[in-house]
């Protein structure tokens, strides 16, 4: 992509996400990490399981931060039982995507101030017009990152009512957290 | 005849910001105010959105520290910590005892900065001259040690995954031990000028009023939260570096107004020189920087770390997919979640205190936006 | 008396002052030859008088004057963007004290002559920004403190930041670090007061008052507008 050429920079981003083969790694082969709870959250996880019941299609965890995925649909329901259950996940630390190409992931990392434990859900949803229901009923919190994760990802929260731009502004295309999502190079502003 | 409700009234909408000298920064808040009532708070934020997580993206792990110490640019390096902490998790390694000991001070002594810093600036917002003046003059000789051992004033670089740049240099003990004196002086000073001037409590004592299980709803964290009687701080709660070996106490307000808010800050801050004072006993002797790789490659995996930042628990949640740059880094925020908080403690107050509201979140623009 | 030789401006002798001579009387311009020597003319403005004249008196043009007034007492806009910001309001506070200067912060565009860009200015804030130079009344000067107003510094590659605010609105002054210190930024204000007095000496007030010097913004609403311009002028003409 070239100062002389703006065409061609306008259509790299159409180019980017069409799905092309990936070049052979060169480097150090790559280490996967183990997995391993330690005591407190082997008490958190079991706490968790038993909340969720057969919600849970996968879990595990690192530390003290145990990890459920559960299904994109079944998510709202898993979040209501985590926070009124006895677990007592009060709020909603955090939420991210995490763009793995072929799908978005979800994170929600849960807290209880009370019993001091967090838990984190996760659940995938599909690279082509993801959408999952929106906790704003459940935290107050997600209001905001649910418009971020908007503006970033184009992930749809149904059930949220406003999704206007919070960091982007009105007529900003494309979501720049998305992996195919080009880089500048130089730009006239 | 005509009464008064035949008369059609249309809210008016008031705009602040985004320059505007009391918002600390680029936020934008649209008042929608009825007389001098506050109805709503429409917060406009972005304004200062530097795409920090997508670019960490593209960066190593040492680079990507860099960043972080321009996203909450008050607290520059518990920001650093954050990450560090993060990346000795997904790296699996422990930082030597006298880093984490550096880290600490540093982090404590950051922090007291940053709550000078705003109580400064919060004493102008309520129109008060002079704290600010005091407030910087302390600052100023946190940031003259700063550039001391780390050799920049704001943006040090000086924190490593698995240590420290550098050690400290010879007369970094004596130099902290006077520091303490002189802050402590200073914020005192600063306690004795503000915390029961009458004006000061006038604007806000019962000011900003919001209960423990919404602020928890909201995401407050830090400050915020405690002011509202929560007991949350993650230094406490899930204790990291050498916090456990300290013995302070965590300041909890009752109320849940500006003012418990503001004091909160005050009473940190003498907790913190405190802890930095127990750090200089137990210094210990020893190396800097954990043995092994010096290039951070880490394994494959996922970790979620936090850390008390001034404004509350800063996390980051880390992807590596085994190369040297990480695959996502998300920034938890404090500021952004205590932002969510504002239009629930502004609704129905007059339009003068929307601004001691919102200088008692201690909101840092760069880590609203990132 | 006439000088011999040629009348030509270039090479007529020089005035030569010398000491008032009390006891000559009041004759101020008075040379040796004491005739009519034409003076002011060619490339070389006239010499002032005036000092050698009356000792201990200075003159000068009205415009360095005012130049000297304007360059000590600059008012800035209260203005913080990013991380500069903080060093900024350390270089006004007690410490630094940037009052010696005759700098004080003003929260108002109206009434401001310099506006610090501390920070990095993303694209939503590009037009807030321009509206706020806009509002600055003439001569108003703009000093881009750090990298980031400068190039966009770290987040160069980034989607949403402004490759330097010279992409928006002129500056004047350039100031290296991240962020400067509050040292760079004093030097960096006594090289815009400099400025602004050789600026008045050199004659290039008048180029501050100008349109020509705020560059055009590619502002997706405002391009269509800037290209029609010109087509529509002829259309006009030949209509009417």
């Amino acid at each position: 992509m070239t100062e002389q050429d703006p065409k061609a920079a306008a259509e790299a981003p159409k180019e980017a996400a069409a799905p092309a083969e990936k070049p052979a790694r060169h480097g150090p082969p790559i280490v996967i990490a183990e997995e391993v709870l330690n005591e407190r959250g082997e008490q958190t996880a079991a706490q968790l399981a038993s909340t969720l019941g057969t919600l849970v299609l996968d879990s595990a965890g690192r530390e003290d931060n145990p990890w459920v995925r559960v299904d994109a649909k079944e998510l709202h329901a898993a979040a209501k039982k985590c926070r009124d259950g006895e677990i007592g996940m009060d709020m909603l630390n955090l939420m991210l995507a995490v763009d793995w190409v072929d799908r978005i992931q979800m994170i929600y990392v849960l807290y209880s101030t009370t019993n001091n434990r967090k838990v984190i859900l996760k659940a995938d949803l599909p690279a082509e017009s993801p959408a999952i229901d929106s906790l704003t009923d459940l935290w107050e919190a997600a209001t905001w990152y649910e418009r971020e994760t908007h503006d970033l990802f184009g992930v749809d929260f149904p059930g949220n009512s406003d999704m206007s731009p919070l960091l982007l502004y009105e007529g900003f295309e494309g979501h720049p957290g998305l992996k195919s999502y080009p880089l500048n190079d130089y730009e006239e502003w | 005849m005509t009464t008064e409700s035949q008369f059609e009234t249309v809210d008016m909408m008031l705009n602040m910001g985004p320059q505007h000298p009391a918002t600390h920064g680029v936020f934008r808040m649209v008042l929608k105010v009825d007389g001098e009532k506050v109805i709503d708070v429409i917060p406009h934020i972005g304004y200062l959105h530097r795409g920090t997580e997508r670019l960490a993206e593209v960066e190593t792990y040492g680079q990507v520290i860099t960043l972080f110490d321009r996203v909450d640019y008050i607290a520059n390096l518990n920001n650093e910590l954050a990450f560090v902490r993060a990346g000795e998790q997904i790296m699996e390694v422990e930082a030597p005892e006298r880093a984490q000991y550096i880290r600490v001070i540093l982090a404590e002594l950051n922090r007291v900065a940053s709550h000078l810093l705003f109580i400064g600036t919060y004493a102008i917002d309520l129109g008060a001259m002079t704290p600010v003046m005091y407030g910087f003059r302390e600052r100023e000789r946190i940031q003259n040690l700063f550039e001391h051992v780390t050799g920049a004033r704001m943006m040090h670089n000086y924190m490593r995954i698995g240590g420290v740049k550098a050690d400290v240099p010879d007369d970094f003990v004596p130099w902290v031990r006077q520091l303490i004196g002189e802050v402590r002086k200073g914020v005192e000073e600063c306690d004795k000028l503000l915390s029961t001037n009458e004006v000061f409590l006038g604007r806000t004592r019962g000011v900003g009023v919001i209960d423990g299980p919404t602020a928890i709803s909201c995401g407050l964290t830090g400050p915020s939260l405690r002011g509202s009687g929560v007991a949350y701080d993650v230094r406490k709660d899930d204790p990291y570096e050498i916090y456990p070996y300290l013995n302070y106490k965590v300041p909890v307000g009752e109320n849940g107004d500006c003012w418990d808010r503001y004091y909160l800050r005050m009473l940190e801050c003498y907790e913190s020189l405190s802890m930095i004072e127990q750090c200089l006993d137990q210094f210990p002797e020893g190396p800097i920087m954990a043995a092994g790789r010096r290039i951070a490659r880490p394994p494959a995996g996922e970790v979620f770390s936090h850390s008390e930042n001034p404004r509350g628990d800063l996390g980051v949640y880390l992807v590596s997919d085994g190369t040297d740059k990480p695959y996502r880094v998300k920034i938890r925020p404090p500021s952004f979640c205590n932002l969510v908080g504002l239009a629930t403690m502004t609704r129905g107050s007059y339009i003068a205190d929307a601004v001691a509201i919102l200088g008692s979140l201690d909101i840092v623009l760069g880590e609203v936006d990132r | 008396m006439a000088v011999e030789g040629n009348n030509d401006s270039q090479s007529s002798p020089r005035f030569v002052p010398q000491k008032w001579d009390r006891e000559k009387g009041g004759h101020f311009f008075h040379t040796d030859e004491g005739g009519d020597v034409s003076l002011g003319k060619g490339n070389h403005p006239a010499p002032n008088r005036i000092p050698s004249a009356v000792p201990g008196v200075i003159t000068g043009k009205l415009d360095d004057l005012i130049a000297m007034g304007r360059s000590n007492s600059l008012w800035t806009l209260t203005f913080g963007l990013a991380c500069c910001a903080i060093e900024m309001i350390s270089t006004h506070m007690a410490h630094h004290d940037f009052d010696r200067f005759g700098i004080v912060t003003w929260p108002s565009p109206r009434q401001a002559d310099v506006m610090i860009i501390a920070g990095t200015v993303v694209k939503k804030m590009a037009d807030p920004i321009r509206l706020l130079y806009e509002q600055m009344p003439d001569p108003k000067w703009v000093i881009a403190m750090g990298t980031c107003a400068t190039s966009g510094g770290p987040y160069y590659k980034s989607y949403s930041v402004v490759m330097g605010v010279d992409h928006i609105i002129p500056v004047d002054i350039y100031v290296p670090g991240c962020p400067p210190r509050p040292e760079a930024l004093m030097d960096a204000f006594m090289k815009l007061q400099s400025k602004i007095k050789s600026d008045a000496k050199n004659g290039q007030i008048d180029d501050l008052s100008g349109e020509q010097r705020i560059a055009p913004v590619a502002v997706a609403d405002a391009a269509p507008v800037i290209d029609a311009v010109p087509a529509e002028v002829p259309a006009e003409e030949t209509a009417g």
